[in-house]
C-alpha cells in the first residue's frame, strides 16, 4: 500500500511560545509503501506468558477501555492548566507520548497487534525478545499490547536493525497495562540505518503498585519520533525511564515523555542522556503532571546533553504541572560541551580533547546500554557506539 | 486569624482598593470599543506627528488581523468592544505636585508616591488612567543632563528622531495581537535618556494608577542608558476592583547601551479584575548590563515575560522574579532570553506561589545563537503550592545552536514542609503566621534585590495575599 503521512504527533501537554517550535512535531513522507503484519515474533514464549497474534488494533485497546475507571480515576476539583492539549488525545483506548494520529494511522491502514498477557503472580524470568532486522526499502507497522496481571512480572525486549546504509519506513505502537503489583521491564533499542524514518510510539497505565521500568537507546535512523506517555493511576504505582540518545549527521530526533500522576504516593523518574554531533536537531519534551489527589508523589526528570558540534539544534521542553499540594517535583537539565574542568583532568592524564569525547560519548551511552538484558542485543549496542565513536 | 493579622489586611486592603468618582465635568472618556475613528481619536488628542498617526492605523490594522495567543491563560473575558481606549482628566499635566487636581492628588498621597519622591527617589512620573498628571525630575539630576519627561512631550522635542527611531522597533507591533493594538492606541508613559556615563545614583520611578472602570491603559516607557550610564527605574502600578474587566497593554522598551547597566523593578498590583497584557524587552550591548526585579501580586490574568536580547560581546542579563497567584487569579509569567553575542551571561531566578485557588505559571525561553559563543545561562525556578486547589505549574524552553555553550535549568515544586511549621509553632508561632513567615522567607531573594521601602511593600503584599484579603 502506497501511502502520504501527514502526521501531528508529539503534543506537548499544554502549548507555549510559538516561536519555540516545539508545541509538536510533523511526521511528513510522501509515498511509502506500507505493510501490516510484520511484527517482530519471539523465538518462543515463556512459561506464564500467552500470545494472541494479529488482533486488530481496536480491539487490542479493549483492556484499556476495561479499565478507563481505574486508569483515568481524578477528583472533581481538578482545574485544568492553561492551554491544556489532553482532548485531542481523548479518542485513544490509552493516550500515548504520539498521540491520536498513530493510532488513526493503524485504524485507517488495518493495522494489527500481538498481545501478550502475563498470568496473574507469573514472573517470568525469561526476556520476550522481539528483533527486527530490516532491508533496505522496508516501509511497515506493527503493535504491541503487553499486559501484566496481578503481581506478575515481564521483560519484553525490542530491537530494530538495518545495514547502516539501508533506508525505509518502520512504525511502531506498544501499549502497557501493569495491573496491582505488577511490573513491565520494556527495553527498546533502535539501531536503523542512515535512510530511515523511525517511530515509536509507547501508551502505559500502572495501576496499585503497578510499575514500568523504559529502557531505550535511540541510536541511528534519519528522522526517529518517540513518546511515552504513563498514567501513574493509583497508589505507589511508578515508571523509571533511561533514554541514551545519538543523533548525528544530518538526523533529526523528536521526543515527548509525560508521566501523568494521579495515585497517591506515585513516583516518576525520567532520564534521558544523550550526544548530539554533526548538523543534528533534537526535541525533548518531558512532563511531570501532579494531578489532583497524587499526594505523598515524587518526579524527577534530568537531562545531560552533550552537544559535539557548533551546527546542532538542541530544544528542550521540561515541564511541571502540579496540581496538588504535598508533592515534590524536580527538573534538571545540563547541556552543553566538555565541562573544562574535566578537560582538563583528563589533559592531566595524558587524553587528548578528542579522546575524552570518545570517551564521554561511551560513558552516556553505555551507562543505558548496560540495562539490556539480553547479551546479544547489548553486545550489538556496545559494538554499535563502538563503531561511532 | 489573629488581630494583629487582621489589621494589617484592612489597612494594606484600603491603600490599593479606593476609587475616585468619574465624572463628565472632570473626566474625558472615549467609547468604548476599537475602531479607525477612535484610533484617530486617540491620535488627534495627543496632537500626534503625521508619522505616529500612521503607524497607528498600520498597528490597527495588525490587530485586526493577527489571532489571539493558541497557549496561556483565557482572555475569553475581555472584550475590546467593552473596553474605553482613552480616559484622562481634563487638567493638564503638572510639573508641581500642588498644582494637580485634588481627587488625584489625594490619589497618589494615600499611594504615597509623594512622600517616597521626597525621599528616595530622584524623579517621578505618576500616570492616572490614560495621561500622566505629574512629572518632575530633582535638580541635580536634570543637570547630569538626564532626560525624564512624557513621551508625548519628548516627541515634539530635540529627541523626536531618537523617538522615532527607538519607538516600537524592539517590541514591533507585529510581535503579537496585544503590540499591535498598544500601537494602535498608546497613550502616556515615560522617556528617558541618560547620557554617557552619568550615574543616576537614586531611582526614577513611574506610578500607574488606573482609576476608570472598563478601561485600557497602553502606557509607554522608553529608556534609553547611553554608554557607561547607569540608572535603577521602578516602575509601580495599582487600580481599584471593578466588576468589569479592565485591560492593561503597556509596552516597555530598554535600550542598555556599551558598559551601561540599566535595573528595573517592577511591583504590579494591578486590581482583580485587570487584564495585564504587558510586553517589557531590553537590548543590551557590549559588557552592558540588564538587571530585571519582579513582583506580580496583582490582576486577574498576566501575560508577562521581561524579554532581553544580549546582542553585545560580554552583554549580561539578571532577572529576579516573584508571582503570588491567589483565588481567582491566573498568573503567567517568566522571561526570555536571547544570547547573540559571545560570552553573553544570563541568570533567571524566579518564585512561585499559589494559594486559594490561584494558578501560577511561570514560563520562560533561553534562546542561544549559533553566535553565541560561551554564553552561559542558569535558569532556576521554585514554585510553591499552598494548596490542592491550587496549580503551580513550569513551563520553561531552551533552544541551543551551538555546543560552545554551557545551559543549566533546575525547577522544584514543593510545598512548606511541616517540619518547618512544627518548628515555629513549637517555639508559640500560630500556623497561619508560620506559613505566612515561611513564605515571606521563600521570596526572600526578590525582596532583597529592591530598595527598602519597595521590599516592605512586596512583604506587606505577601502578608496580604497570606490572609486571603488579597
Amino acid at each position: 500500500m502506497s501511502k502520504d503521512l501527514n502526521m501531528k504527533v508529539n503534543v506537548l501537554p499544554v502549548t507555549t511560545y510559538n516561536f519555540l517550535h516545539v508545541n509538536d512535531g510533523r511526521l511528513e513522507i510522501k509515498d511509502i509503501n506500507l505493510q501490516t503484519g510484520d511484527a517482530p515474533k519471539a523465538k518462543a514464549v515463556p512459561a506464564g506468558v500467552t500470545l494472541k497474534e494479529n488482533v486488530p488494533f481496536e480491539e487490542a485497546g479493549e483492556v484499556f477501555r476495561a479499565n478507563k475507571d481505574r486508569i483515568l480515576s481524578l477528583k472533581e476539583t481538578m482545574v485544568s492548566p492553561n492551554c491544556e492539549t489532553a482532548a485531542r488525545d481523548e479518542s485513544q483506548a490509552i493516550r500515548t507520548g504520539m498521540g491520536a494520529d498513530v493510532d488513526k494511522l493503524f485504524s485507517e491502514i488495518g493495522g494489527t497487534c500481538d498481545v501478550y498477557t502475563v498470568d496473574e503472580d507469573a514472573k517470568v524470568e525469561e526476556p520476550i525478545v522481539l528483533r527486527q532486522d530490516l532491508t533496505d526499502g522496508f516501509g511497515g507497522i506493527n503493535s504491541q499490547v503487553i499486559h501484566a496481571k496481578k503481581g506478575s512480572e515481564v521483560t519484553v525486549v525490542m530491537a530494530y536493525t538495518s545495514e547502516k546504509a539501508a533506508g525505509g519506513f518502520l512504525g511502531v505502537s506498544t501499549r502497557l497495562l501493569a495491573e496491582d503489583g505488577a511490573t513491565i521491564n520494556l527495553v527498546k533499542v533502535q539501531i536503523l540505518g542512515d535512510g530511515f524514518v523511525h517511530f515509536d510510539d509507547i501508551g502505559g497505565a500502572c495501576l496499585k503498585s503497578g510499575r514500568i521500568n523504559l529502557t531505550a537507546l535511540e541510536l541511528g535512523g534519519k528522522e526517529i519520533f518517540n513518546g511515552a506517555y504513563i498514567n501513574l493511576s493509583e497508589k505507589e504505582a511508578s515508571f523509571y525511564s533511561n533514554l541514551g540518545y545519538l543523533s548525528r549527521d544530518d538526523h533529526k530526533l523528536d521526543m515527548n515523555y509525560v508521566a501523568d500522576q494521579r495515585g497517591k504516593k506515585t513516583d516518576a523518574s525520567m532520564q534521558f542522556k544523550g550526544v548530539l554531533m554533526g548538523t543534528a536537531q533534537k526535541t525533548l519534551r518531558d512532563t511531570l503532571d501532579f494531578k489532583t489527589g497524587s499526594s505523598g508523589s515524587v518526579g524527577d526528570e534530568q537531562e545531560d546533553a552533550l552537544l559535539l558540534s557548533e551546527d546542532v539544534v538542541n530544544r528542550t521542553m521540561p515541564v511541571i504541572l502540579c496540581q496538588e499540594e504535598d508533592v515534590e517535583g524536580r527538573h534538571g537539565a545540563t547541556i552543553g560541551q566538555l565541562g573544562e574542568d574535566l578537560l582538563f583532568y583528563m589533559q592531566c592524564r595524558g587524553i587528548d580533547e578528542e579522546e575524552a569525547k570518545r570517551i564521554m560519548i561511551k560513558a552516556r551511552l553505555e551507562s543505558v546500554a548496560r540495562l539490556i538484558p539480553d547479551p546479544a542485543i547489548k553486545q550489538l549496542v556496545l559494538y554499535y557506539i563502538q563503531q561511532i565513536v | 486569624m489573629s488581630d494583629n493579622k487582621q489589621i494589617v489586611a484592612d489597612i494594606d486592603h484600603s491603600l490599593y482598593d479606593f476609587k475616585d468618582i468619574e465624572n463628565e465635568k472632570d473626566f474625558y472618556r472615549m467609547e468604548e470599543g476599537l475602531t479607525r475613528e477612535t484610533v484617530l481619536k486617540v491620535s488627534e488628542e495627543k496632537n500626534d506627528p503625521e508619522w505616529m498617526r500612521d503607524f497607528r492605523l498600520e498597528c490597527l490594522k495588525l490587530y485586526n488581523e493577527i489571532q489571539m495567543p493558541n497557549w496561556g491563560p483565557s482572555i475569553e473575558g475581555l472584550d475590546m468592544d467593552k473596553i474605553s481606549s482613552y480616559v484622562r482628566h481634563k487638567s493638564d499635566m503638572k510639573g508641581k505636585w500642588e498644582d494637580v487636581p485634588e481627587d488625584i492628588k489625594n490619589t497618589f498621597e494615600k499611594l504615597g508616591i509623594p512622600q517616597a519622591e521626597r525621599e528616595s527617589l530622584a524623579g517621578v512620573g505618576a500616570q492616572y488612567d490614560s495621561e500622566l498628571v505629574y512629572h518632575n525630575v530633582k535638580d541635580e539630576v536634570a543637570a547630569q543632563g538626564v532626560v525624564y519627561t512624557d513621551l508625548e512631550s519628548a516627541l515634539r522635542s530635540e529627541y523626536a528622531d531618537m523617538i522615532k527611531s527607538h519607538f516600537m522597533k524592539l517590541v514591533p507591533p507585529t510581535d503579537h495581537k496585544f503590540a499591535a493594538l498598544h500601537g494602535a492606541v498608546w497613550s502616556g508613559g515615560s522617556f528617558v535618556y541618560v547620557p554617557k556615563n552619568v550615574k543616576v545614583e537614586i531611582p526614577l520611578q513611574s506610578y500607574f494608577r488606573l482609576n476608570a472602570a472598563g478601561a485600557g491603559q497602553f502606557e509607554h516607557t522608553l529608556i534609553i542608558v547611553d554608554e557607561g550610564a547607569d540608572l535603577h527605574f521602578i516602575e509601580g502600578c495599582s487600580a481599584p476592583k471593578y466588576n468589569v474587566a479592565n485591560l492593561h497593554a503597556g509596552c516597555v522598551e530598554l535600550y542598555v547601551a556599551k558598559n551601561a547597566r540599566l535595573r528595573y523593578s517592577t511591583i504590579e498590583n494591578w486590581s482583580k479584575n485587570m487584564y495585564n497584557l504587558n510586553t517589557k524587552r531590553a537590548l543590551v550591548e557590549e559588557n552592558g548590563i540588564m538587571e530585571w526585579v519582579s513582583g506580580s501580586f496583582g490582576s486577574h490574568t498576566s501575560y508577562l515575560y521581561p524579554m532581553t536580547i544580549l546582542k553585545g560581546a560580554g552583554s549580561k542579563m539578571e532577572f529576579t522574579g516573584i508571582t503570588f497567584a491567589g483565588k481567582g487569579q491566573n498568573l503567567d509569567t517568566g522571561a526570555k532570553v536571547v544570547h547573540q553575542g559571545e560570552r553573553t551571561t544570563s541568570v533567571i531566578n524566579t518564585k512561585s506561589i499559589s494559594k486559594d485557588g490561584g494558578i501560577g505559571t511561570y514560563r520562560s525561553s533561553v534562546t542561544i545563537q549559533s553566535t553565541a559563543k560561551k554564553a552561559k545561562a542558569s535558569v532556576s525556578c521554585d514554585s510553591l503550592m499552598l494548596d490542592s486547589i491550587s496549580r503551580a505549574d513550569t513551563i520553561p524552553g531552551m533552544d541551543i545552536r551551538t555546543s560552545d555553550a554551557d545551559v543549566g535549568h533546575e525547577a522544584k515544586i514543593g510545598r512548606i514542609s511541616d517540619e518547618a511549621i512544627f518548628y515555629l509553632m513549637s517555639r508559640g508561632i500560630s500556623e497561619e503566621d508560620a506559613k505566612a513567615m515561611i513564605v515571606s522567607g521563600f521570596a526572600n531573594p526578590v525582596s532583597k534585590e529592591l530598595p527598602l521601602e519597595y521590599a516592605v511593600e512586596m512583604n506587606n503584599l505577601i502578608k496580604l495575599e497570606m490572609s486571603g484579603n488579597g
